[in-house]
Formats: structure tokens, sequence, C-alpha cells
């Protein structure tokens, strides 16, 4: 039996995913395209969480043979593996998990591939980079990666602990997802919402004109909007702007009613606080308007700035301030044609402010040399829709972070907080610099054998007052007290991974690629610590 | 295992960063760890138990595998659905129909050598005290509140003051798209899962006058069609919500109401969601959620660092945001505490509206509530002699019944205890 409206076998997959976000956030991780370097767990779990829900394509770089170690933290090997290319075992028991997905492996050193065909980077969507890789290929990678906009993702994970950092440097996101759009205008409202309050609100004091069961039907908006004209007549034209008129107002609602138990006038006076705002154009959505890139569009200016302009020569031409309308209505007590007629105001009115900037939006294109129809009408309708919610994320590059332009004000804010995941981030750092050390062309970690943990904790100690000090960042040794331990934590596992905590970052790692690649959902900036002995994450600006 | 393959016997270095936890003692390891072959033989000698074989319970079975756990049980009595490809990634499209504890433990067992789990394909009330004593720790990854509440106030129940062994930590994970959380309880210790029932978000109810006759969205019309309309014209057929005939009947019927009220959106993913109650849910959410709980199980079963107490809350739609609470055990609670609960109530009232006024509040799940009072019996559903002498009672008021000050204790086939007030009229 086939019922019209009823799902594919697709649809039905990923159900549980697309409630999240949409035909449009499947279609863009499905044609994404993921490199990974170094199979290690926490990048074989990101990858697992990637191909379940139906990522295009990823690549596994790798030049490691599989061992026993990897069986103790990697699930997506067996003991089959054992001596075999890390990169192909591990591609194709990935595989397995979604014959939608296609998966490759190239058995080589990331660092091979820069030196040899780095061309070759352009084709990813995001490149991941997991293991003990040295700081001089993370730089390469991000001076590579970061002119492309490729979004690059470095996780370092060792014992209880990680970080992750993210470099890209713009990204811009409409589909925040906020909790609501609401904009019901009471302050300010159109003239055609006004007339409807007009036609069903005015006879409300009158017992003659109206029924009661029709005093209980009113939508509490037209009430609102009603009462706020009395108000207004009484109070020189202005609304109720403090706390005390707002329950002055309420009190007024409150005197209107005809018997205790008319819900839509509840509804009403529950409104008061939450909707009796003046509209203003929120920080996020003023910060994209007077960013240059919205001043100043090019020919090469992308389909997100070209609508972010229009929707600012909208809201500061002749509308006042007000970004288009979007149109959504909560529900509340009413009849039924009442509330789909007030809903349908709403909505045209939506339609029309949709309209205005579909039109900005050609003479925009046209300006720029473009074809009028260049940029898809339901792309700037979802603009429209979320105006007010939308973020705009400027990333920072690592070369920024390590040597043209380090955050040390953050980190030396933080370092006098015994409880900052920053002392886990210095101490991941030390670790960093402990395997990129050039006598250690083995890439040996700290605290590998008993006998070297005393001496290798004190090596990362020494590393983190070196950063410190090239940082300028004045410290003590009480200071440090935390960074030690922190570091007695990571030298204490011997450089390897933890399953749980490698899936713990598998799983954090993977939600932030799927809000990169979807743009959807707002993406952290730019570094994330996790602790897994407090069980806390911490996100620093680095 | 059928096939010849010869197994090599495990190497040392299979466990070596876990063994170095073990070993190796941490700056912030507790004052009681041993390091050393003590926490190795205790770990893998620990029986734990893994509630529910889904979205969390496939990710909780890898990470116990991979944490050192050697006796696995689980319990899941659902079968698997092409719906839960898309993150329970120990299922495959030819297992659909398949019990999924069965499914899941045999492919772990497969993949992690030396790892023994034992599954079970039923009912957690399907198992006695006897069944549960036997673990050291209960791992859940449930999405019902229901089973969640029964196995915290059996493992409450377990406890002997006398015996620390009968002390059975339960660990308890749940998501919501790019949110979830992971908890510790020690049952009488710190808080249970009764003590912090009301974080949830009771699921707004919509009258019925609404759906009856002033349908407004697309969901009135959704359950209309169920809630009205199935037994109207189906009678006593039994809806399955699993059943795609009975929600393309339902998604038909909603539709047509959408239309005759001229409102939009009433789709069929909507109508599957509303009546069946979907959360989202995707691999990377549950991921972190199970990582997290089975941490703190290692941590538990070890000592190897301090566990979680108690609460650890996930938010990864805005940035990533976690927070990292205690949660005060209530004293009041009618599982592990000892107080009874203040009632405020109208003496005027009957016996019957004061059953419908303890139906709303949100800590009851009750279905078929019997009451005591003052050491009476004011009402038994069961059996039929006691309910039919009792019946009278219910068109009574209850200032005939009980006084002020009086205990009144509710028990109800829906709930594994009994729940306590002290009355206060009103």
């Amino acid at each position: 039996m086939s019922v019209p409206g009823a799902p594919t076998a697709k649809e039905k997959k990923y159900d549980r995913q697309l409630r999240l976000w949409g035909a449009g956030g499947q279609q863009a991780l499905e044609t994404a395209h993921i490199l990974l370097i170094n199979a290690t767990a926490a990048g074989t779990e990101t990858l697992k969480n990637l191909v379940l829900p139906g990522v295009g394509q990823f690549t596994i770089v790798d030049h490691a043979v599989v061992t026993d170690e990897d069986l103790g933290t990697n699930f997506f090997l067996d003991d089959s593996c054992i001596g075999l290319s890390r990169a192909q075992k591990t591609c194709e028991l990935l595989c397995e998990l979604n014959p939608d997905v296609k998966g490759n492996f190239i058995n080589d050193n990331i660092e091979n591939i820069i030196k040899s065909t780095p061309e070759k980077l352009k084709e990813y969507t995001i490149v991941l980079a997991t293991g003990d890789i040295t700081t001089s290929t993370l730089l390469d990678l991000d001076k590579i990666l970061y002119p492309l906009d490729i979004p690059f993702f470095h996780l370092r994970c060792v014992g209880f602990s990680f970080t992750c950092r993210v470099a890209v440097s713009e990204h811009a996101i409409v589909e925040t997802h906020p909790a609501s759009t609401i904009d019901l205008r009471l302050l300010n409202p159109f003239p055609e919402l006004l007339a409807l309050a007009e036609e069903k609100a005015s006879t409300m004091d009158d017992k003659d004109k109206m029924s009661t069961h029709d005093h209980g039907h009113i939508p509490y908006v037209l009430i609102l909007l009603r009462v706020l004209e009395d108000w207004k007549s009484s109070h020189d034209g202005k609304v109720p702007s403090n706390y005390s008129e707002k329950n002055e107002f309420k009190s007024l609602l409150r005197s209107k009613m005809w018997n205790a138990d008319e819900e839509n006038f509840e509804e009403a006076i529950a409104a008061v606080l939450p909707y009796f705002n003046p509209p203003s154009i929120p920080s996020a959505t003023k910060a994209v308007f007077e960013d240059e890139k919205c001043k100043s569009l090019t020919s090469s200016s992308t389909n997100f700035w070209i609508i972010a302009r229009a929707v600012k020569d909208f809201a500061e031409g002749k509308n006042g301030g007000l970004l288009p309308l979007p149109g959504a209505l909560p529900d509340m007590k009413a009849e039924s044609k009442d509330y789909i007629q007030l809903q349908n105001v709403y909505k045209s009115k939506a339609r029309a402010d949709l309209a205005e900037v579909v039109t900005i939006v050609k003479s925009l294109l046209k300006e720029l040399g473009k074809k009028e129809d260049a940029i898809r009408e339901e792309e700037v309708e979802t603009f429209c829709k979320h105006a007010g919610y939308i973020k705009l994320i400027r990333g920072r590059s690592l070369k920024d972070e390590y040597e043209s332009s380090p955050n040390a004000k953050k980190i030396s804010n933080e370092i006098s907080d015994p409880a900052s995941l920053v002392h886990y981030y210095l101490g991941l750092r030390a670790y960093e610099a402990f395997i990129s050390d050039k006598s250690n062309s083995k890439r040996v970690a700290p605290g590998v054998e008993d006998s070297t943990v005393e001496s290798d904790s004190e090596k990362l100690n020494k590393h983190v007052v070196e950063l410190l000090d090239k940082l300028s960042i004045t410290h003590s040794s009480d200071l440090l007290e935390a960074t030690s331990k922190a570091i007695g934590e990571i030298v204490r596992v011997g450089g390897g991974e933890l399953h749980n905590i490698s899936s713990l970052a598998g799983g954090i790692v993977s939600q932030e690629i799927i809000k990169v690649i979807t743009k959807q959902y707002i993406t952290m900036n730019n570094t994330i610590v996790f602790d897994g002995i407090t069980s806390r994450t911490e996100v620093f600006e680095l | 295992m059928a096939t010849a393959t010869v197994l090599r016997t495990e190497s040392p270095d299979r466990w070596k960063y876990l063994n170095n936890i073990l070993t190796r003692s941490g700056p912030y390891s507790d004052e009681v760890f041993v390091p050393g072959d003590g926490p190795k033989e205790f770990l893998a000698g620990t029986k734990i138990l893994v509630i529910g074989a889904g979205g969390l319970g496939c990710e909780i079975l890898k990470n116990l595998a991979l944490s050192g756990f050697k006796d696995i049980h689980v319990i899941d009595m659902d079968t698997i659905d092409i719906s839960n490809l898309n993150r329970q990634f120990l299922f495959r499209e030819a297992d659909v129909g398949k019990s999924k504890a069965e499914v899941a433990a045999a492919f772990v067992m497969k993949r992690v050598r030396g790892v023994n789990i034992t599954p079970f394909n039923c009912a957690i009330q399907d198992k006695d005290d006897d069944y549960y004593r036997q673990f050291k720790i209960v791992v859940c990854g449930l999405d019902s509140v229901e089973a969640r509440r029964w196995i915290s106030s059996t493992l409450v129940d377990l406890v002997d003051p006398e015996d620390p062994e009968s002390v059975i930590p339960l660990i308890d994970g749940g998501t919501e798209g790019f949110k979830g959380q992971a908890r510790v309880m020690i049952p009488t210790f710190s808080c249970c899962y009764e003590c912090t029932l009301d974080m949830l978000t009771p699921r707004a109810a919509v009258p019925l006058c609404t759906l009856a006759s002033i349908p407004r969205q697309p969901a009135h019309c959704i359950e209309w069609a169920s809630v009205i309309q199935w037994p109207k014209e189906k009678g006593d057929l039994k809806m399955d919500t699993d059943d795609p005939e009975h929600i393309s009947w339902l998604y038909t019927q909603a539709l047509a109401r959408a239309k005759e009220f001229n409102i939009p959106g009433v789709t069929y993913a909507m109508t599957q969601g509303v009546v069946k109650n979907i959360i989202p849910a995707i691999a990377s959410t549950n991921a972190i959620i199970a990582a997290s709980c089975c941490n703190e199980a290692l941590k538990l079963a070890t000592t190897a660092a301090p566990y979680l107490d108690n609460y650890m809350m996930y938010t990864g739609d805005e940035s990533i945001y976690t927070y990292t609470f205690q949660h005060e055990k209530k004293p009041e609670c009618p599982v592990c505490g000892n107080l009874p609960q203040k009632l405020e109530i109208n003496p005027e009232l009957t016996l019957e509206e004061l059953m419908e006024k303890l139906q709303e509040r949100p800590e009851t799940t009750l279905r078929k509530p019997s009451l005591r009072a003052g050491g009476k019996t004011l009402y038994f559903q069961s059996p039929p002699q006691l309910e039919e002498q009792t019946r009278p009672n219910l068109k009574k008021k209850v200032k005939e019944l009980m006084g002020d000050g009086d205990e009144l204790t509710v028990s109800d086939p829906g709930m594994p205890f009994v729940l306590r007030f002290v009355l206060s009229f009103t």
C-alpha cells in the first residue's frame, strides 16, 4: 500500500537525524568528503559517527600497521588485522556501517603528502588530524587549508583528557536553531494586524455585543493589541516600558476578564513580560551588518553576504530598523478560524517582507554582474526567518595561535584558577612539544616506560615554562601546580588513548563537524578542552 | 565459535594504556587506590549489567568491552528497526526484526576477544532481586522514564545498611538531539532517580475540547486522529505505532481534518513523531553520553580516579557546554528518603476527585492507585471483593475519611514503591 507523503527507505533510515537538520543538512552531509589523518581510536570513532548518518566520503591517511595496542583501544580493528595497514583495515570495518558511504585509504604519511601532492588536500570538505602529529606538520597543514577556507580540526587525545582545535577563517550560520523565532510585533504592529484587532476585539468590554463564549476565545495577541490602544490613549501615546508599568498593564488585563477561568486572558497576562520589548536588531546580526564583507560586496561575495546586505538595506530603509518578520505564531486559546486568520495575517506580512528582500537581492546581483536568479528564493526565505538569530564566527589560524598573535591574555587570565581546564591545554601543548622535539625523532611519548615517568614529567613542565615565557606570561610554581598535576595525568597513561575518552572525543568532534558541514547549530570557537576526571569541558578562543 | 581460527595468545601490549592507569597512581587518584595487579584483577572480575541495547546501549557495550570489563550482561526487550541504523552501529540491515540484546552481544564478543556478554531479550521487570544482586555496577541507556524509575527504586530496595556489598551504583545516561546527561547514583548515599524527577519537563497536554472542536495546530489534528477517531472508527483494535498501516490511517485522517479547518503542515513524518513521541537521536550524542557513563564505570570499578559526583549535563547545539554539579538527595523522596511529602488538599473534595488530583502530579505515574490513610483502607483496586467493598468510599468527602495531618499512602502497579503524604487541609 502506498500512501502519499509516506517516507522513502532513506528517510526511514535517517528519520531520527532528519528531525534535527532536515533534508538540507542531510544533502550537505552527503556531499561532504572528510580526510582523517591517522586512524587513532579517537579519529576512527569520529568517523564512525559521521559514516552512520551518511557522510558522502571519507579518506584515511595513515602509514602505521595495526598493533596489539591498537586493538585495546580501537573497536574498528580485530585480531585478523594485526600487522596490516591501519588505514586500510579501519576503512574496511567502518564501511560495513553504512553502504551509502564511500571509504578510501592512503597508506602513507601526511608529511609525504604535504611534500609531494599538497594540491590534493583541496578535495576535502574537512580535514581532521589526530595522533602524535608534530607542531611543524600542523602548521604546514594550517598554511595550506586556512587560505582555502577548508575547516581544519586538530584533536589530541591522551589518557583522561583531550583538546580539539578548529581553524576556519569564516563560518556563517543562518539556521542556528533558536528555541523560537516568534516576533509578535506587539509594540509596533503593522496595519493589517491592527485592523484585525479592531475587528475582533473592539467590543470585548461590551457584554451586549459579545457572548461569553466569544470573549473567552479572543486570541490573546488581539486582546493585548486592543488593551494597549486603551493604555496608550491614557499614557501620552506611550507603551508600558518598565517593570512596574508592565505589572500595571497586567492588572488592567485582569480587570477585563469576565470570569476567573478565561485562559486567553491568562495567556495575555503571561505574554506581557516576554513580548513587550521594543524592537532592536540583536548584536550578532548587527555585527554581520557592520562587517566589511557586508558593506562592500564584490563579484566573489557568497550568497550569505549578498542576502545579509539585502536584509540590512531592507531594515535600514523604510522599515525603521525592523528585520523581516519571521511569521511564526505560537499556539493560543482561540477558535480555529480566528487563529488561522491571525496566522495568515502574520504569514502574509512575512511573505511581503520576503518579497521586498528578494527584490533587493536581485538588484544587488545585477549590480554585481550576476544573474538575477543566482540565489534561490528558498535561501532568502530561510535567511529572513532567521535574520535575528544568524551568527558569524571569525576564526583564527593555528599560525595565529602558535606564532603571529597568541591569545596570551586569555591564558594568563585562566592560569590563576586551579579549576580551569587551561592547565590541560598547557599540558597537552607540552606533550606536543615533547613529541615534536628534534631529538625525539621516533616520537616516543612521555611516560612510555615506568622508569621515565618522572623525568618525562619534568620535561613537560619545562616545555610549559618555555611556552609561557615565549608568551610573556608571568608564572610561578604556585600558579603552575594545577598544570603540573594535569601533566602528571597526561604522562601517567604513557602517551596512549583510553577508549572511553577517545569515544567521547569522537562524539564531540563529530558533532562539531556536522555543525560545520550542515551550517546549522552554533559551532564552538575555537578550542575545546575535556577532562575526564572531573567530567568537564571548557571552550577557549585561542 | 565454529570457525577453526587459531587464537593468538593475548599480548600484554593490548591493554598497555589501560594498564598504565591501573599500575600507576595519578595526581587525582583516591587515597584508597593501590596501583598494581589489584585493580586489574578487580576490573576483570567485576560483573556489570547494561540495561538497554539501543543507541546508548550499543556504545556502552563497546566501551565496557574496551575498558577491561570481562563479564557483562545486557537486557533489552526491543527488536531492531530500520530507523535504528543511523546510530546503533552494531546492527545491519539484515538484522532488522532480531533481538537487540542478542545481536549486540554477539557482535561485541566477536570483535573484542576475551569478553563475555550474556544477553536477555526480556523486560527488566522480569528479573528478580537475586538477579540484580549479582552485579557490582548497573549502567542504563534507556529512553523510558518508567524503566529508569523501576531500576533505581529496585537498587535502593536492595540496600542492606549492614552490608556495604549490597550498594550497587547506578550510572544513567540520556540524550535528546545534541544534548544529553550522564549521572552516577549511589543508592541511599546520593540522590536516586526519583529525587530528580522534577527536572523532567512534562509534555504539555492539549485540552480535549481543543482536539474535539477547535484545532489550530497540525499536532491537534494528529492527536484528534489518534485519541478520538481511532477508538471511534477502529473499536477495540489496539493501535500499533510501529505498524505503517496504522500510521498511514492516522495520517490520512489528520490530513482530512486539517483540510477542513485550513490548518497547514500535517505530514507523515510529523504524524509519526506525534503519536510515537519521537525524540531526535544521533550517533554523536550517544557516543558522548555513553562514553561518559563508561568512564565513570571504569573509575568506580578501579578507583583509578575519582568518579563523578553526580551529574553532568551536555549541550552541543550552541557551542559546547557542560554543567557538572551535585544534585542533592531529596529528604522527602518517596524512594530513598524517609519523610512523607506534604499534600495540600481541600477536605470537601471526594476521594475520587482526590485521586484525579494525585494523577495530575508530575511525580506520579498512577494508573490504578490504591489508597490507605490512618491505618484504614480507603480504596483498593484489587482483589475484586476489596474493590467492591471500598468502592462506595470514592463518592465520600475527604473529611469523612481522614483527618488533617493524617498520613496517606498511595500504591500503584505502575510504581515499585509507595508514595507517602501528610495531609494538610486547605
